[in-house]
């Protein structure tokens, strides 16, 4: 057991402060601990949570070829003409766009598509990005809360319980709404001063054309037709007559549309985020074996004999504790974790028919939007960051924190007061 | 690293296309070659791509762009011809001659382009500029003729 702790700790050391790539050493920890037999090869093998995996895969392969197509770009051009300009206006359209693809997309790949539309925009009003792209961040992370398959957290709560993308949706989109108006409310008052810019830059933007954008039409129907069929597969998949999987959805999708749409399937599968996937099956390893070790039981037997099995204050120290640790953790491992521990909690709770579904969403609220409280919370923050870096705008992490931080606090305490009011 | 190349891409080729370019970005594999001789280095740069188009430029000692190849075993061959002309050259007691001669050839180059995209040339000085270099093509033809050819591993 204390070999399993052990190997945790260090593999988890490594990735906080990526001295190793996190990919290389969680392979490494989880085959370590196969070779050693803190689990099984059988148990590893089913620790690996293939829901996740085949989620995470298709709608990679589904947006790799939608991105192809130029449709965020045209909609961003869109938006901007018609902000005429005027920096605010687009800081705010931008941000609903991140929002809403972050929902439905992964984040980091929601700011990819938009990031470079930003800097050229921001290029040619001769701006700092910097407003636009926090803001962006903070949306991604947002946005990504309110679906199952908006982030990678929700994603593995969805893998290892019943719920699913409907239950999502209702129980989280309400909450997010609030958030998300409330911290552009408070953006719009940070930044109303510096957005200031030029009238003939402004009106260069007009002369953008954004018809232009779209380079293969035909394409870009048939992706978005299996894009809407994807989504609507996610809100029916868990009726009795279909009653499939989230992951059986996506790769549905992505498989048609790689039937349909006569891309090269070698360049589509190449940009795949390989580590990615294999970072997970890593993980899935590693908490399996912990999980084999009764480590996690003795974990979650700590947690709620400090919460005393109170439904309320657990659902709170979730939420805190996600928020506060995703803010300078890696939310994925930290839910890995986190998922057996709170499938634990009945037979502490006292009440084994308990329903544990608002510490789900507990866990969810607090990890998506912890990871807007530093610039090392999310993946997609630390994309940015290095972006602007390169780009010679560098945002540093006391800057981004002292408006990220606040602002995820805020995001949290409206989790709270949601969580109190409708589940606890 | 990969996503920053892809978001770079993107940025690059959105600017592109606002500028009225078509723009396709294809997946190829870079390649920097380098052979350290004797007395000179020599390097290449060229791409492989799977649309069976390989664009080889050599970039050291001076540089020289050469045609798009249709199968990348043509490329080896370029390049085996060309070192094995270098190594010969580099007998030469002439070579560092040869490769400043090379060198300020480039620079005149990029003058002649400065001349040709900022300034208006009045038409005379154009065939003055004609004759010049019509000279100095006789000349090097001139100077081929009264020497010996000491290398066959390729025609020129």
């Amino acid at each position: 057991m204390i070999t399993a702790i052990l190997i945790f700790i260090v593999t988890y050391i490594f990735i906080i402060t990526e001295k190793i790539n996190r990919t290389v050493i969680t392979l490494f920890a989880a085959i370590v601990m196969i070779v050693i037999h803190i689990i099984d090869e059988e148990s590893a093998i089913k620790a690996i949570d293939f829901n996740t995996i085949g989620l995470l895969v298709g709608m990679m392969i589904i947006v790799n070829i939608l991105k192809r197509t130029g449709v965020f770009q045209f909609i961003a051009i869109k938006a901007a003409k018609y902000a005429k300009g005027d920096p605010w206006k687009i800081i705010l359209f931008f941000s609903v766009i991140t929002a809403l693809s972050s929902a439905f997309l992964d984040n980091v790949t929601t700011i990819l598509l938009i990031a470079p539309v930003t800097f050229v925009i921001t290029d040619t009003l001769k701006i700092n990005p910097i407003p636009f792209l926090t803001t962006e961040i903070l949306a991604a992370n947002i946005g990504g809360t309110a679906t199952l398959i908006g982030d990678p957290p929700n994603i593995m709560i969805g893998g290892k319980t019943d719920l699913g993308f409907l239950d999502f949706i209702t129980n989280l989109g309400p909450v997010i709404i609030v958030i998300f108006i409330i911290t552009l409310f408070i953006l719009k008052l940070l930044y109303r001063k510096s957005l200031k810019v030029e009238k003939e830059n402004k009106l260069k933007i007009m002369d953008f054309d954004e018809s232009k954008t779209i380079k293969d039409k035909p394409l870009l129907i048939k992706s978005l037709i299996v894009l809407g069929i994807t989504i609507i597969g996610f809100t029916i998949h868990e009726i009795p007559f279909i009653n499939v999987e989230t992951s059986i959805v996506a790769l549905l999708g992505a498989s048609l549309l790689l039937l349909i749409s006569k891309v090269d399937v070698e360049e589509i599968l190449l940009e795949i985020e390989w580590p990615t996937i294999f970072f997970f099956i890593g993980l899935f390893i590693i908490v399996g074996g912990l999980e084999q070790q009764q480590i996690i039981h003795k974990l979650a037997h700590n947690l709620f004999t400090f919460t005393k099995g109170n439904m309320l204050f657990t659902a709170l120290v979730i939420l805190w504790l996600s928020a506060l640790a995703s803010s300078f953790l890696d939310n994925i491992p930290f839910v890995s974790v986190m998922i057996p521990l709170i499938k634990n909690f009945p037979e502490y709770g006292g009440n084994m028919g308990i329903d544990i579904t608002p510490l789900w969403w507990a866990l969810a609220l607090g990890a998506c939007l912890g990871g807007n409280g530093t610039l090392i919370g999310a993946s997609s923050n630390v994309i940015v960051s290095g972006l602007l870096e390169k780009n010679g705008n560098k945002l540093s992490f006391l800057k981004y924190m002292k408006i990220g931080f606040p602002l995820m606090i805020v995001s949290v305490v409206i989790s709270m007061i949601y969580l109190v009011i409708f589940y606890l | 690293m990969t996503n920053y190349i892809n978001l770079e891409a993107s940025k690059h080729q959105m600017k592109l296309v606002m500028m009225g370019a078509d723009v396709k970005q294809i997946y190829s594999k870079l390649c920097y070659v380098r052979f350290d001789l004797d007395r000179c280095r020599v390097s290449y740069v060229y791409n492989i791509n799977k649309s069976n188009r390989y664009f080889l430029e050599r970039i050291k000692p001076y540089p020289l762009p050469y045609r798009d190849f249709n199968n990348e075993e043509d490329i080896i061959n370029e390049i085996n011809f060309d070192i094995k002309q270098f190594q010969n050259a580099e007998l030469s007691q002439n070579i560092y001659k040869f490769i400043q001669i090379n060198k300020n050839i480039h620079n005149l180059m990029k003058e002649f382009e400065d001349l040709f995209l900022y300034y208006n040339v009045p038409k005379e000085k154009f065939a003055y500029l004609l004759d010049e270099l019509s000279q100095i093509s006789d000349m090097i033809k001139k100077v081929q003729n009264n020497s010996d050819k000491i290398f066959f591993e390729s025609e020129p």
